[in-house]
């Protein structure tokens, strides 16, 4: 199978609204995808278009299944963590492992009872006794105990402190990913996940404006730390962003789109590879205006 | 059917619910034997029971003289056709949690949004919308007669004792009696008419439950009542124009009872006269066995199957909202 996702004018309207336009994307097996967009912009429509939780037009097929008609077939391989999901107050963890062992063929106990035993939390607890950032853990505990071979984390880590989180993204990397597991990520603490990732998608206003492997993003993004000498010259090659560090002009280019040469340009002074979260708000520039 | 992931489905009602389906009528259960059974040591303990003829200042027990053994024999063979009456309250009760559980059971979790968790399973919502439906039809009935069992049995051994101690002994005649048996068997025969009558009630409120964005409570009656207010005033309206009232108000009527009303247990011995409850008293206690049999009754109805395939259909349409119903 070559795409995991595969998508053709994908399209989601509320009412007039439309939250994802016409996209087209695919996504091989044995990535890390980042998925990236301001509030509002179709991150988790797409998303729930994949996991068959709401119905879409155009086409879109998930492991060779659609989500819309084949949904039960497609859970057996996926699994998913949605931005505002939550466990119920009454569900204690002991219950929770027992139940997701009882109906998922292909959940590790011990590994999510590994999990757990590095977290505060007890197999007696309830949700309900839970702090935020603990109902988090066992949600993660159970999901990374599962072996999906998609896996959709929908900002993940919200309420975790950065010391778990760093946690779950080093485990994320070496515990659970392999060449056959694909992981799609939104989150916005970009920076957290820009070196976990192999591919990165950005979305806006329900179209994808971006879609690359890092490397060809390392290759055709450059930053220039400009000297004041070049600022004419650099001005001249259109950067399609510019900022100012302790004075000095900060630009960020395209070589793709401008045909310009990584030579030209090193002759305007430092260069080095932007971060994802430059490259976001500089793609996404007027994205609130 | 994966019977597995069933099994884990409706212990998961089972974990959610457990303070109303088993804590609940365990509560009243054991206050039922409390109260009842207190009363009724209390009451022969105290005022012994009115059986003491005293004849020229001797006192003779009137009942171990007097009491034949046939009118012994009679009295246990009416306490033990009857004593699981005693339960009555737990039914009750059971009517308000099914209710209560059928409303929230496809709401709560799309409010507080675990939903998300649940369908990030491999779970089919053909198969936990079932699981609900089992839990309100056959589980929930299940504990309250096991404990209803329990709990009149309880009462008719504390009261046996208690007449045991004032000198008559009703344990023998008691425990020889077939009713004190099969009193319990014929309570679950009726088990399978009571889901074929609930069907329709479950299904409406588990498909409003489903499909209501909030108060579920609100929609599941009014839209009945509504319904029933129009066909009053169609029918009135009607006799003012044509002379001749509609029989509207009779069919709105049976459509709220059986949408409503199906989760009541015994409901059915009042939809149609020809299911009236068959009981005979005669000179041994009283026969419950003609509750069981008239129940079964209800089955030869074509209007019991239509409405049960209605419950049905309105179960599928809960299973196809709950498929796409988008939380936002």
């Amino acid at each position: 199978m070559s795409s995991v996702i595969s998508a053709r004018g994908l399209t989601k309207r509320y009412g007039k609204r439309t939250a994802v336009d016409g996209i087209d994307f695919d996504i091989p097996a044995g990535r890390i995808v980042g998925l990236i967009g301001p509030n509002g912009s179709g991150k988790t429509t797409t998303l729930k278009a994949a996991l068959g939780l709401i119905p879409f037009e155009g086409s879109l097929s998930v492991l060779g299944f659609d989500p819309r008609t084949q949904r039960d077939d497609l859970m057996q391989d996926v699994c998913f963590i949605a931005d505002v999901a939550i466990l119920p107050r009454w569900l204690r963890v002991k219950d929770a492992i027992d139940f997701v062992a009882g109906v998922h063929p292909r959940f590790n106990r011990e590994k999510a009872e590994r999990y757990i035993a590095a977290t505060s939390l007890r197999p007696a607890m309830k949700v309900k006794e839970m702090s935020k950032g603990m109902i988090v853990q066992l949600h993660l505990a159970l999901v990374m105990a599962i072996d999906a071979k998609l896996l959709v984390l929908d900002e993940p880590t919200l309420g975790l402190d950065i010391l778990y989180r760093k946690q779950f993204y080093q485990n994320l990397l070496e515990d659970y990913f392999d060449e056959h597991k694909t992981i799609v990520i939104t989150t916005h603490q970009v920076e957290e996940v820009e070196h976990i990732l192999t591919d990165l998608m950005f979305i806006r206003e329900g179209r994808i404006v971006l879609a690359a492997s890092m490397e060809e993003i390392g290759e055709r993004y450059i930053e220039v730390m400009v000297s004041h000498d070049k600022l004419s010259a650099a001005n001249a090659l259109q950067p399609i962003d510019r900022r100012t560090v302790f004075g000095k002009s900060v630009m960020l280019f395209d070589a793709a789109s401008n045909g310009i040469s990584r030579q030209q340009l090193a002759a305007l002074g430092e260069t080095r590879n932007p971060s994802v979260a430059d490259l976001f708000v500089a793609t996404m520039k007027g994205s609130y205006a | 059917m994966n019977t597995m992931t069933m099994k884990w489905l409706l212990r998961r009602e089972f974990w959610e619910y457990k303070g109303s389906m088993f804590w609940a009528p365990l509560a009243v259960a054991a206050l039922l034997v409390l109260f009842i059974g207190g009363t009724v040591v209390y009451g022969t303990a105290m005022h012994d029971i009115p059986t003491h003829i005293t004849i020229n200042g001797k006192t003779v027990n009137g009942y171990t003289v007097g009491m034949t053994l046939e009118a012994r024999h009679r009295i246990a063979q009416l306490a033990s056709s009857v004593y699981l009456g005693a339960a009555w309250p737990l039914f009750g009760l059971l009517t308000a949690v099914t209710f209560s559980y059928c409303l929230g059971a496809l709401h709560d979790e799309r409010r507080d949004r675990s939903i998300l968790f649940w369908k990030s399973l491999p779970v089919s919502d053909e198969m936990t919308v079932l699981s609900k439906a089992i839990t309100a039809m056959v589980v929930a009935p299940l504990i309250t007669m096991a404990l209803g069992f329990i709990a009149s049995l309880l009462l008719l051994f504390v009261s046996g004792a208690a007449f045991a101690v004032n000198g008559i002994n009703m344990f023998g005649p008691l425990l020889a009696s077939p009713d004190l048996y099969l009193s319990p068997l014929r309570l679950l025969a009726m088990l399978p008419v009571y889901v074929v009558c609930a069907l329709p009630t479950v299904g409406w409120l588990l498909l409003v439950s489903s499909w209501a964005r909030a108060k579920p409570l609100m929609w599941a009656v009014g839209a009945p009542l509504v319904g029933l207010l129009l066909a009053k005033w169609v029918s009135l309206a009607a006799a003012g124009v044509g002379g001749t009232p509609l029989n509207l108000v009779a069919y709105a009527q049976e459509v709220a009872v059986r949408l409503l009303g199906g989760i009541v247990p015994g409901i059915w011995f009042a939809f149609d006269d020809a299911v009236r409850p068959t009981l005979r008293t005669g000179a041994d206690g009283i026969d419950t066995s003609g509750l069981v049999s008239s129940s079964y009754d209800l089955l030869t109805h074509a209007d019991t199957w239509l409405w049960a395939l209605l419950g049905a259909a309105m179960l599928y349409a809960a299973m196809r909202l709950r498929r796409f119903r988008d939380e936002g």
